[in-house]
């Protein structure tokens, strides 16, 4: 019964039925109670985004499947100190964090969220170590500006460790079965006497053929299973990245255990070879093989006998289709058993796929169970032999397009030789991808730009990437090419709506606010609560100027995710335009709290600063800002006005210097460079900036304005009142209006120190 | 509504009002920070009335004339522009006809700067603070003062609606001499 009812509850979640499995998991946890049970409980509960669930069902739990869950569910909950406190138990510093490189993963997030940058980056880097294909921690890393650079992190040896994941599939798969295979071994015994009478005659069956083999595919089916179980894990999880990764985590800590019996095991009974091929059976081989085990066991002690004789047909590779995927058991021989076998492998491959949705890694404490054991070697092994054929390709390839990156690898591993290829093409594009996303992080855009560039056309022209190259355009402040590039992104993909929040401050640079709204409203359509959507629509407000609409905006969308560092720097400017500058500073700084590395929250308080008159404040948050983007020439402005009121005007500058260099586009530096000469008394040098200014930008007012106050200084008044002519003609505001007309009134006054200047 | 609105030199004359609040854009509402106080109101009409954006609540007064609104800062801020809602088609001889605005640094030396006479008003009225010199297009002050010195049909109380004060936007970036105007130095001039 309880076989059926864990079966039942995979088959839900696999097929996207969670108030289904809910029920059915709870029935079975009701007349099964077992850790087990309760692991896959939570995982429907955290699959239906029930995590307060998931965190009252796993209270105390101590295998580290369920500490995982437990801490994943304490993290969606926000409750980090027990996340924590479960991967990481204060009482047990040498225990292993659980699921290897996504429980890594997992706390390096803790860590980081907890204000522990070095720990974090500790984790994250352990986390990649242990599967190079989590691209989620070398993301983190990058934001938390300790990426080492994507050659180092994304080689060769990452390949290899990749290839040595997917072939040796025995001990990953076989992991992965492992807890299956405890439920169902678990669930057999609650059958009786059956599972346990299967299991002696199953071992003994082992022992008739290749001893030796047994462990070693057994461990290969394992691995190979864990592996795509993996990659149905992905495809199972809506639930946040430290769930995918859970995927990479799943293989390898179980594959190291068992490489080395591995590789050479498979290889010895199996005709064609390929351990790999275990991989696609050893998924569909677990569960339902042992609920058939059963059955079969009554049927027959011949069965086993038989086995003997039908394992090794299989074996010399009789072209059995890959139960995993398909029903296709078309195996030569003994093809009514085997096909019995394989009926239970699909589903017990479905079953399977439920099972790994869990992520569950209890296989590390639990493989205990033989003679269940013993029963999935069989059933994988014949299914490896069956994937050998050319019919297993394709059974892979289903059960593992479910994970694209996986496809290739497992599609190679058939081949072992092409699995190197797979693996380092992949290791080629994360590498790209990996070293343009470190640049971008490190705003050295331009370099960015030309990394993604060297991305193949297919790759470049996705949603992520084309994000990214928007990004960058912005950072260099080329919004028209930021605009573009974003565009293009969303045509590539509509429905995506990451780097959204900054397209939408590109429109709003670029004042386009019937895109801009038309943008807002796309993206609240098309989810009402993602934060960017929210951020979109503020923009769109508070380019109209109506900052209280634009600021609740804001605040919306910090509710929606308090970790969306973007969202409280945007609720920073709005405080700052309605002047409320205490609440400017805390949102600023709940920013930096989320981002240290966040330089607009930085720059932010500086602007606060410099206009409460705090410059020594405003200098140091400008410089901070300086520190994380040193190519931003806008920041290297504000250094400069923050030194020059300062009275540090050397210092000043030579920044000034700095920033004209930056980005030759940027007028602003050239023009506080003359305002610094000017009150320095450098007339001369100031005015020759400023002419040189007036080529570039010629209808700028305050260019002229201040060149009329410069040559009313000289008494050159022909000089001035032309200039100040030229300052009104180009309709400055109110304010300027006034101080110029003043100006010029005072023009034939001797010159005395005006205020306005 | 009405077309004709006559204004004199010292003292004004205003025979209507708009019905629709429209602003310049450089010029922001400058009410929330200060603190507002009347001589004297009617229970449940006080001066919480004059500033809830409701055009259906009103400030009575309930004392001798004349009725005084005050307003103080904590600082001296550039003042442009008070509006005033006021509607003699509902509040007839509660309509104030004749107002004085005064400024100064608190209530011991407040100085008449503007008057103005309202005839049968109906609608938002723009009092302009601004002097004919350039240099007089603000009032930099610590304390305004609105005056309602008679109504229509010499009424005792008064009735006002809505007031709402206005000056000019700072500059954005801070310690600079001029604003900036061209797109180039706006694009550049601020991180987002």
């Amino acid at each position: 019964m309880e076989a059926i009812l864990t079966d039942c509850v995979q088959n839900s979640l696999h097929h996207f039925m969670y108030r289904n499995a809910i029920f059915i998991c709870e029935r079975l946890c009701a007349e099964f109670p077992s850790e087990t049970n309760m692991q896959l409980l939570a995982g429907c509960y955290l699959h239906d985004n029930q995590s307060y669930a998931a965190y009252h069902i796993l209270k105390g739990m101590q295998m580290a499947q369920s500490r995982y869950l437990f801490a994943l569910s304490c993290f969606q909950m926000d409750l980090l100190k027990e996340a924590e406190a479960a991967l990481c138990p204060a009482n047990e510093p040498g225990a292993e964090i659980p699921n290897g490189a996504a429980g890594h993963y997992l706390l390096g997030l803790i860590y980081r969220y907890t204000d522990r940058r070095k720990s974090a980056v500790h984790h994250f880097k352990q986390a990649l170590s242990v599967d190079p294909l989590m691209w989620a921690a070398y993301e983190e890393l990058c934001v938390l500006g300790a990426a080492e650079e994507a050659t180092a992190v994304f080689g060769d040896a990452a390949a290899l460790c990749i290839q040595k994941q997917y072939l040796s599939h025995g001990s990953a798969s076989q992991s992965l079965n492992m807890p299956n295979e405890d439920r169902s071994a678990v669930s057999a015994r609650n059958f009786g006497p059956g599972p346990d009478d299967a299991s002696p005659r199953q071992l003994k069956h082992m022992q008739g053929n290749n001893l030796r083999d047994i462990p070693g595919n057994y461990h290969g089916a394992a691995a190979v299973q864990s592996s795509n179980g993996g990659s149905s894990n992905i495809s199972f999880y809506n639930t946040p990245s430290p769930m995918v990764s859970q995927l990479s985590g799943v293989a390898p800590p179980p594959l190291y255990r068992n490489v080395q019996p591995n590789v050479p095991n498979p290889s010895i009974p199996i005709a064609d070879s390929s351990p790999r091929s275990t991989v696609n059976s050893t998924i569909q081989a677990p569960r339902r093989k042992f609920v058939d085990e059963g059955k079969l066991r009554k049927i027959s002690g011949r069965l086993f006998s038989d086995s003997g004789p039908r394992r090794s047909t299989r074996l010399s590779g009789d072209g059995g289709a890959n139960a995993n995927v398909s029903a296709t058991m078309a195996v030569g021989n003994g093809t009514s058993n085997s096909s019995k076998y394989f009926g239970g492998s699909k589903l017990s491959s479905m079953a399977f796929r439920a099972v790994t949705v869990r992520k569950g890694q209890s296989w590390t404490n639990e493989n205990i169970d033989e003679g269940i054991r013993n029963e999935n070697f069989d059933d994988s092994r014949s299914n490896s032999t069956l994937t050998t054929s050319s019919s297993s390709p394709s059974g892979d390839t289903r059960s593992l397009e479910q994970e694209g990156a996986v496809i290739p690898i497992n599609a190679d591993i058939m081949n072992g030789s092409r699995s190197i290829s797979g693996a380092s093409e992949i290791m080629d594009l994360l590498r790209t991808l990996g070293e343009g996303y470190r640049l971008s992080c490190m705003y050295r855009c331009q370099e960015a730009l030309d990394v993604y560039l060297k991305l193949p056309q297919k790759h470049y022209n996705t949603g992520w990437v084309l994000s990214q190259v928007g990004k960058a355009y912005f950072e260099l402040v080329d919004y028209l090419e930021a605009d573009w590039a974003f565009s293009l992104a969303r045509q590539a993909s509509p429905y995506s709506l990451e780097g959204m929040d900054m397209y939408s401050t590109v429109l709003y640079h670029l004042k386009e606010d019937m895109k801009l709204s038309y943008l807002a409203q796309e993206l609240i359509s098309t989810d009402r609560l993602a934060p960017e959507s929210w951020c979109a629509m503020g923009n769109c407000y508070s380019l109209q100027k109506d900052h209280e609409t634009a600021l609740r905006n804001f605040q919306r969308s910090v509710q929606l995710n308090p970790r969306f560092a973007y969202a409280h720097t945007l609720c920073g400017h709005e405080y700052v335009a309605l002047e409320d500058f205490d609440n400017g500073i805390k949102s600023y700084q709940s920013a930096l709290r989320v981002d240290t590395r966040h330089y607009n929250s930085w720059y932010g308080l500086g602007m606060i600063y410099l206009r409460q008159e705090k410059y020594e404040f405003s200098e140091h948050h400008f410089r901070m800002a300086f520190q994380i983007n040193p190519y931003s020439s806008v920041i290297m402005c504000y250094l400069g006005i923050a030194l020059h009121v300062l009275k540090r005007n050397d210092e000043a500058l030579v920044i000034m210097e700095k920033a004209i260099l930056a980005d030759k586009k940027n007028p602003l530096p050239m023009y506080q460079k003359a305002n610094i000469l000017v009150s320095l008394e450098k007339f001369d040098e100031a005015l020759e900036v400023l002419e040189e200014l007036k080529e570039y930008i010629p209808r700028e007012s305050s260019v002229f304005a201040l060149m009329g106050t410069i040559y009313k200084r000289h008494n050159m008044h022909e000089k001035a009142m032309l200039h100040f002519g030229l300052a009104l003609d180009l309709k400055p505001p109110a304010t300027d209006v006034a101080a110029i007309k003043s100006a010029i009134e005072k023009l034939h006054v001797p010159d005395e120190l005006e205020e306005e200047m | 509504m009405a077309t004709e609105s006559s204004e004199g030199e010292e003292e004004g004359k205003i025979t209507s009002g708009n019905h629709v609040l429209i602003v310049e854009d450089d010029l922001r509402e400058l009410g929330k920070k200060a603190a507002w106080s009347v001589s004297s109101c009617k229970p449940g009409n006080g001066v919480g009335s004059l500033r809830d954006d409701n055009l259906e609540t009103y400030w009575q007064s309930d004392g001798a004339q004349p009725h005084l609104v005050n307003i103080q800062f904590q600082k001296k801020v550039k003042l442009q522009l008070v509006v005033l809602y006021v509607d003699f088609k509902l509040d007839e001889s509660y309509t104030p006809s004749k107002i004085s605005i005064r400024s100064g640094d608190g209530f011991h030396n407040l100085k008449e700067i503007k008057t103005m006479e309202l005839i049968k008003p109906s609608g938002w009225v723009y009092v302009s603070l601004s002097g004919n010199d350039p240099r007089e297009t603000f009032v930099n002050t610590f304390m305004l003062q609105i005056a309602v010195l008679s109504n229509h049909l010499n009424g005792r109380d008064t009735h006002v609606r809505q007031i709402k004060l206005y000056g000019p936007r700072p500059n954005p970036i801070p310690h600079q001499p001029f604003h900036f105007t061209s797109r180039e130095f706006i694009t550049y001039s601020c991180v987002r």
